[in-house]
């Protein structure tokens, strides 16, 4: 069995146009990262840092018109290798001058034709998605467990109806819905949202893929929803060895389940590393983004050492329509100290390796 | 009104729902039921019509009983002005709207369908000319339409239900666009694509069946009933179906003539059959649509 990441990201761009503002909204601005086989991956940022549109960029699903995808998504899970970006730049004319993207011409039909080419055995089979909002995610005329039955039919060997409905039934089994005979044939309508959610986790997984990637997967659940919900993929990944991309602002949620961390801000990743080293408020070396984003959790710890007020970080998410010079974070960022100042207003620091794999894209540690 | 509620100890897993009729509402209920009686009568109607059954032939006259009201003689529903009988003639008018209505039906839910799916899930410019169609053809008075079209044709009654159809379909096709809208607010269309389902499987299977099946039903049900009162305003104007074939229009039209004598019976069957078959198409389609999408009447 090789070592390959299942997913490795390399330098990934996206860009929108933006009509109104008659400008380049750089999403996603050079992205690199990886998920080992049976890890699970936290990706963690503000709302508004690219968490999500890496998730669709990586998926295909940025259709709209000027959006722009560069980079390299490698997908190897041993038997299919495949570079899921491979060949769409040639749809694309980008002319670029000193970073800043001037025009670009797409051949829209033939991208979004080239994009279904690539994607056409990956989505469903080998990469399986959790939605926000699981009860919009199903169409809301037919019972769930149809639909989970869909998924099995498309996706697996099983072809005959009643397998598939008693592989439906396992699965709204699996994840632990009460009585799943009933559930079945429920609509999502008649789901709480905890219970939906858990149908969701039943649908991605029923065509048995090698990646889930959970967008935002409590957002809107209470706080024992969210904790059973989580329980839940901690639960399946020990048992299926699936992998995991888990993306959410919550550093709650992420420290409880990845093995790696991403902190994303303004399209780009600060820092990355194992959980242990980029969550611990303990370990010292840490990008102020993190540090700033650690310190604004409400939590005891914290009490204590800020007094009874929650610790804000100051200003507001980077406008990724604004070309930055130095640092993305600069404007924002208090550990500044005199001697990096000038280098972070006017340079965009690397994201170096500080040791173990555990990399972070600041001046203070280079 | 008087509501019961009553609590059951079964575990939930022992519960299966209420089936389709008894939850509905009563009122909705019965207008299906008229409807769907309506709808039998028009068949058997035009069965009876297609294998001649029939209690005389439709140009039989019979001299001495001219104007007879209903149970004269072996005249259930009595003669016209001519000593026809009005049964046989109001049976044989259902020829007239059943496979041309049936054609206006298929052309106005096969092009509106596609013109919907098109403009809603394809978007962009298809939308635009789409809207533009719609707007140039709601703006048209129909009728105007129809004379236009059979002044350059001739009064057949196929030509007139396939232009029926034609201008049918742009409301079909903003029903099924506003549809889609809904659906793509809800991200299911796109979860649907992130999950690997084809893009044939999710506008055949996911929009048209599951969701626009329903409408689609009660927009057929509608275009029936159009249909025939489209015939019925051509027929008095001498457009529509031409005697001796009769139909339920120009029977209206030729009995109208003999109105004033205080002869109202002639006219005023065939406008009593239309009235009680387009009221049940109607009935049927409201009907359904409240207990399909599972309405509550209030």
């Amino acid at each position: 069995m090789s070592t390959n990441p299942l997913i490795k990201i390399e330098d990934l761009h996206t860009f929108f146009y933006s009509k109104a503002k008659q400008a380049f909204i750089r999403a996603v601005d050079g992205i690199s990262m990886e998920v080992p086989r049976g890890k699970t991956l936290g990706i963690v940022g503000e709302s508004g840092s690219g968490k999500s549109i890496t998730m669709m960029s990586v998926l295909g699903l940025i259709s709209a018109g000027p959006g722009v995808i560069r980079g390299k998504v490698i997908y190897d899970n041993g038997r299919i290798k495949k570079n899921l970006l491979q060949g769409l730049d040639d749809f694309v004319d980008l002319q670029e001058h000193d970073g800043t993207i001037m025009q670009v011409d797409k051949d829209l039909y033939g991208w979004q034709q080239h994009s279904e080419q690539l994607m056409k055995n990956i989505r469903g089979n080998e990469i399986s998605i959790i939605f926000q909002n699981p009860k919009a995610a199903f169409n809301p005329f037919t019972v769930i467990g149809e639909q989970i039955a869909e998924m099995v039919l498309l996706h697996t060997r099983i072809n005959d109806p009643v397998a598939a409905k008693a592989k439906a039934l396992y699965w709204l089994e699996r994840v632990k819905m009460d009585a799943p005979e009933v559930r079945y044939y429920n609509y999502p309508g008649a789901l709480s949202g905890g219970m939906a959610q858990r149908a969701m986790v039943a649908m991605a997984l029923a065509s048995e893929p090698a990646l889930l990637i959970a967008d935002e997967p409590t957002t809107g659940l209470d706080a024992t929803i969210q904790a059973k919900v989580l329980q839940l993929l901690a639960e399946i990944k020990a048992d299926l060895g699936i992998t995991i991309m888990i993306i959410s602002h919550d550093i709650g949620v992420i420290s409880s389940l990845s093995d790696y961390v991403a902190v994303m801000y303004g399209g780009t990743v600060l820092e990355y590393g194992s959980a242990k080293d980029v969550l611990s408020t303990a370990y010292e070396k840490k990008h102020p983004y993190a540090k700033a984003l650690l310190a604004s959790i409400p939590g005891l710890e914290n009490i204590e050492k800020n007094g009874a007020r929650l610790k804000a970080i100051k200003g507001e998410v980077l406008d990724t329509i604004r070309v930055v010079e130095g640092c993305k974070f600069a404007s924002r960022c208090d550990c500044m100290t005199d001697s990096v100042k000038h280098k972070c207003n006017t340079q965009q620091p690397p994201l170096e390796d500080i040791g173990g794999g555990h990399k972070i894209r600041c001046w203070l540690y280079q | 009104m008087k509501i019961k509620y009553i609590q059951h100890t079964k575990d939930v897993s022992q519960y299966s729902e209420l089936s389709l009729l008894k939850r509905s509402d009563k009122t909705d209920v019965v207008f299906v039921g008229y409807g769907l009686f309506i709808l039998s009568m028009v068949l058997i109607s035009y069965l009876l019509g297609v294998l001649g059954w029939l209690p005389f032939t439709a140009d039989d006259m019979d001299m001495d009983l001219m104007m007879a009201l209903p149970g004269t003689g072996s005249h259930i529903l009595g003669t016209d002005f001519l000593g026809r009988d009005m049964l046989t003639r109001l049976i044989l008018g259902i020829q007239a709207y059943f496979l041309p209505g049936l054609l206006a039906i298929v052309v106005a839910l096969g092009l509106g369908t596609f013109m919907g799916v098109l403009s809603g899930y394809r978007g962009g410019y298809a939308e635009t000319v789409i809207t533009y169609i719609n707007n140039v053809t709601d703006s048209l008075p129909r009728l105007v339409l129809i004379l236009l079209v059979v002044a350059a044709f001739k009064p057949d009654i196929y030509i007139i239900m396939f232009v029926v159809g034609l201008t049918n379909a742009p409301a079909v096709a903003s029903l099924v666009k506003d549809k889609i809208t809904f659906l793509k607010q809800k991200n299911f269309l796109e979860a649907s694509v992130a999950l690997g389902l084809s893009t044939r499987t999710i506008i055949f299977k996911h929009i048209l069946w599951y969701n626009c099946r329903t409408l689609l039903i009660i927009q057929a049900t509608l275009g029936m009933a159009e249909a025939i009162l489209i015939e019925t305003s051509l027929s008095y104007l001498g457009f529509g179906v031409q005697e001796p074939t009769p139909s339920w229009g120009n029977m209206i039209q030729a009995g109208a003539n003999y109105m004033m004598r205080g002869d109202f019976w002639p006219s005023t069957a065939p406008a009593l059959a239309i009235l009680l078959t387009v009221l049940g198409f109607h009935l049927l389609g409201d009907g359904l649509n409240n207990i399909l999408e599972g309405k509550r009447r209030k």
